[in-house]
């Protein structure tokens, strides 16, 4: 049963999404897109939750003013936007939609693009659990959606660009930001001088980067190098975390912990691509730790390796905003020659600018990757009291146990049910990975990964529910 | 936060040991056939060796509902028609009351949690017909010593409010239940060990040698590059039965398909019995953890190499709709994950147990309801191999012929 058919299906409507639709409809396409949030622009650009009406734009942020930019450009080229509305699976170019209320349907594309983004690096360690303990993903969604602050005493650990941009934000609206630890190492002289080689093209992110830090050295909010959170304590919510300096593997130096009060503890060491529809649809990916894990294999117009489905954005490696902006107007540009909507020359010609700025901005990521590549330290927090899986509440210790005779991640799981739960094993599957690499000496891209089964999403039985398919019926017995 | 159970595996240290160079009985596949027939046989004296290709518990017996099936099935019912397996069909149901048996007292026997409940199951009817057919088969499991009930009207919304009302009736087996997969083929291997028996995995059988004149060393297989010489071979690979069958120039009439699964978030219980419906592929349990397993045996897709089988939106949609026609309170819970498990099957849906008359000392354990015969089966075959004498009943011949009658009939 199909009830529509698009020339394009992008799915996700965050930057690379949203840019996509625009160059498409340009391109001659019908587009739908569609993302599972009440509002577009992803989490980035995230805009302020139904019900709130901005009277001053400036005032809300410049990522809500590039986020209103982009959906305005898709709206009027006149894409089909559908908010509230999931991909839970995906066959060839068949893909079953849900919006929240409705029934499931599956519609038909001649190309889909998958911009799914990312979700923040889970990181177990002692009292993760805790309320007050949220991810720098989950405080924003809270302040840019709900202009909501999380707490009156905020403490941020992270690494990378986010861990300076992120509590810089907070500050912007006002909160209360005690102290911020950052797992790298303070840009040395080098760093900075090949941030500045492979800086043309790239001034917006590095006047970003600057506005920043001195927004943090302005307001007096502490930054200190080289330091993680390592457990975070309380009664039945977080009161005090406790950080330590840690060595180049961030592995956490005796001697060196300290206390802070806080009521809240912000997480943020990083993204991983959310791949899970990817891997539904049966793309090849290779494995790159410092672009958050499984990254799919793309060709040089962002096709995958399943024909007709491309992807773009960060949910191909983590890379931000301005790269999933220009990925997105490619992706579309390949699915508009490939329908023959335009021809060679034309689609060669209008990405030439866009490849231009892509390979420039490879070359800033490729040095700020140097600074920020992630630590095996991070997976080895846990205390076997520690609860890694969540929703399935299952200790490291439980973990450690089931590892003993197999490297298999879903042997793990089938003897644990850790990964079972609602959260689908975004929250745990890589900590379990990581736990079963360090103890029989794998690496964390050789180990199997949990097999890709639909839904993409939970999704309430009665809106899946099709009483008109018939079973397989082969239970028939032969006579 | 809940209590939970801790797993240890100590025998999971053993797993990657070098292999023993001979032993009375090997057991090629590491599920619950060859798992539980490796611990009845180690209770029993019985030297033996049991090696897995991949990891325990991996195919069929840790990926399946965990459901005891113990009232005759439809696909069952609907031979009833075709001809003389009245009397195959009680010798079925017998062996399901025997399997209830094994099933209750299971976790008692291995001193451990298989998440066991023995709940009673229903099997409902929608339409006349249907409704009909429960009455013809209580008749004929009642004659084999099955208890089972048929309920309508008032007294099937009293005894299960949570039912559609308009359901026109249902069976009431009180010995049906389920037991959690992923717990019974590990504690099988743990107990197995512990009593004496040897299991390894990442052991593949490539290669089988027979000798007729070998005696305690008639077979030589090469499992993990190494050959182990056996007495005595049991091929307990479900589905990929006719992989090692073919090493000995045997085959069975047995085929692989994929079957559909279905999980819900949790909820709290309101589910006490195992659901099925008689005309429609359906089973239904909420399980221990407070979530609802529906499965019945929706196909699932089968991809070409690795051999795996792939779930698809068509038996997700399906499936889930006939629970929820039985089960509407299920309409506002979320489905989280689907799977899919490989299940072996017979032309005849019989399993095929025993030696086979063709290659004397070649075993075959393979029960096509095999997560609630399995136990059984593994008891009866480890009887028979232990003293010479067996009860595993003349149907489930490994020789009969591929149309599924007994070949001595």
């Amino acid at each position: 049963m199909t009830d529509a058919t698009y020339d394009l299906l992008i799915v996700g409507g965050g930057p690379a999404g949203l840019a996509a639709a625009a160059e498409a409809v340009s391109a001659g396409l019908a587009v739908c897109l569609v993302d599972e949030r009440p509002t577009f622009g992803g989490q980035i650009f995230k805009q302020p939750g139904p019900g709130f009406r901005v009277t001053d734009p400036a005032a809300v942020g410049r990522e809500y003013v590039r986020g209103r930019e982009l959906i305005d450009a898709a709206e009027r080229a006149g894409a089909l936007l559908l908010p509230r509305t999931s991909a839970l699976a995906i066959r060839g170019t068949t893909v079953v939609l849900v919006e929240d209320g409705a029934n499931a349907r599956t519609v038909e594309a001649r190309q889909v693009l998958i911009a799914p983004g990312a979700h923040d690096r889970p990181v177990v360690f002692p009292g993760w659990t805790l309320p007050g303990v949220l991810t720098a993903g989950g405080a924003q969604t809270l302040v840019k959606t709900q202009r909501v602050l999380p707490g009156e005493r905020i403490v941020f650990a992270g690494s990378g660009p986010l861990a300076l941009a992120f509590p810089a934000q907070l500050r912007g609206y006002g909160a209360n930001v005690e102290l911020v630890l950052e797992a790298g190492p303070a840009p040395g002289v080098r760093d900075v001088l090949r941030l500045l080689a492979a800086a043309r093209g790239n001034t917006s992110l590095l006047r970003d980067a600057v506005g920043y830090r001195a927004r943090l050295l302005r307001d007096r909010v502490p930054l200190r190098y080289r330091r993680i959170v390592v457990r975070a304590e309380g009664e039945g919510r977080v009161e005090e975390v406790v950080h330590a300096s840690v060595d180049t593997a961030w592995r956490p130096i005796p001697g060196t912990e300290e206390r802070v009060a806080a009521d809240t503890l912000c997480v943020g060491y990083g993204f991983f691509p959310s791949v899970e529809l990817l891997r539904l649809a049966g793309c090849d990916f290779v494995y790159d730790e410092d672009l958050g894990g499984p990254v799919v294999v793309r060709d040089e117009w962002l096709r995958t390796t399943v024909p007709n489905v491309s992807a773009a954005g960060d949910g191909t490696g983590v890379a931000g905003s301005y790269v999933a902006i220009d990925e997105g107007r490619l992706a579309a540009l390949g699915a508009a020659l490939d329908l023959e909507a335009l021809t060679a020359d034309a689609a060669v010609a209008r990405a030439a600018p866009l490849r231009r700025r892509l390979a420039r901005k490879e070359a800033f990521r490729r040095a700020l990757r140097r600074m920020y590549a992630v630590g095996p330290g991070i997976y080895e927090l846990a205390t076997p009291e520690t609860v890694v899986c969540r929703c399935e509440e299952i200790t490291a210790g439980t973990l450690d146990a089931a590892s003993e005779g197999t490297d298999d991640v879903n042997v793990v799981k089938s003897l644990t049910r850790a990964g079972m739960g609602l959260c689908q094993g975004r929250n745990c599957q890589r900590q379990i990975a990581a736990t079963l690499a360090l103890r029989h000496g794998g690496s964390l891209g050789s180990l199997p990964v949990a097999t890709a089964r639909p839904p993409v999403r939970p999704v309430p039985i009665g809106a899946v529910a099709d009483a008109s398919l018939e079973d397989g019926g082969f239970f028939t017995v032969e006579s | 936060m809940r209590a939970e159970p801790a797993p240890a595996w100590p025998f999971a240290r053993e797993l990657r040991a070098p292999l023993p160079e001979s032993t009375d009985v090997l057991i090629i596949g590491g599920g619950l056939a060859g798992t539980a027939l490796a611990y009845y046989l180690a209770r029993a004296g019985v030297e033996c060796v049991l090696v897995e290709r991949a990891e325990l518990n991996r195919e069929a017996s840790g990926t399946n509902a965990g459901s005891f099936h113990f009232q005759i099935a439809l696909h069952q019912l609907t031979a009833l028609e075709t001809g003389n397996v009245r009397e195959r069909l009680q010798t079925e149901v017998r062996l399901h009351a025997e399997a209830a048996e094994v099933w209750k007292t299971l976790e008692r026997e291995l001193a451990g949690s298989l998440e066991i409940h023995i709940t009673g199951g229903l099997m409902v009817a929608e339409t006349p017909d249907e409704f009909r057919l429960l009455h013809e088969k209580r008749e004929l499991e009642e004659e084999a010593g099955l208890e089972t009930h048929v309920l309508e009207g008032e007294e099937l919304r009293a005894f299960a409010p949570y039912l559609a009302d308009d359901l026109l009736g249902a069976t009431w087996c009180p010995d049906e239940g389920h037991a959690n997969p992923m717990l019974a083929a590990p504690l099988f291997a743990a107990r197995a060990a512990e009593a004496g028996a040897e299991l390894r995995t990442h052991a593949e059988v490539t290669r089988v040698e027979v000798d007729p004149d070998g005696g305690a060393r008639r077979f030589a297989v090469t499992t993990a590059a190494v050959r182990v010489h056996a007495h005595r071979v049991v091929n307990a690979t479900g589905a990929w039965a006719n992989e090692v069958c073919g090493l000995v120039g045997l085959r069975l009439p047995i085929r692989a398909e994929g079957l559909h699964l279905n999980v819900t978030e949790p909820r709290e219980r309101v589910l006490e019995p195992m659901v099925q419906h008689i005309g429609r592929r359906l089973t239904l349990k909420q399980a221990t953890n407070g979530t609802f397993i529906i499965g019945g045996g929706w196909p699932a897709n089968p991809e070409p190499a690795p051999a795996r089988f792939s779930t698809t939106w068509e038996s997700t949609a399906g499936n889930v709709a006939v629970a929820v026609r039985v089960l509407p309170l299920l309409a506002d819970v979320k489905i989280v994950r689907t799977w899919s498990g490989v299940m072996a099957f017979t032309a005849d849906l019989a399993p095929l147990v025993g030696e086979s008359a063709r290659l004397p000392g070649f075993h075959t354990l393979i029960a096509t309801t095999g997560f609630t015969l399995s136990p059984l089966l593994a008891q009866l075959l480890a009887e028979e191999l232990a003293t010479g004498r067996g009860t595993i009943p003349p149907q489930y011949s490994i020789d009969r012929d591929p149309a599924g009658q007994p070949t001595t009939t």
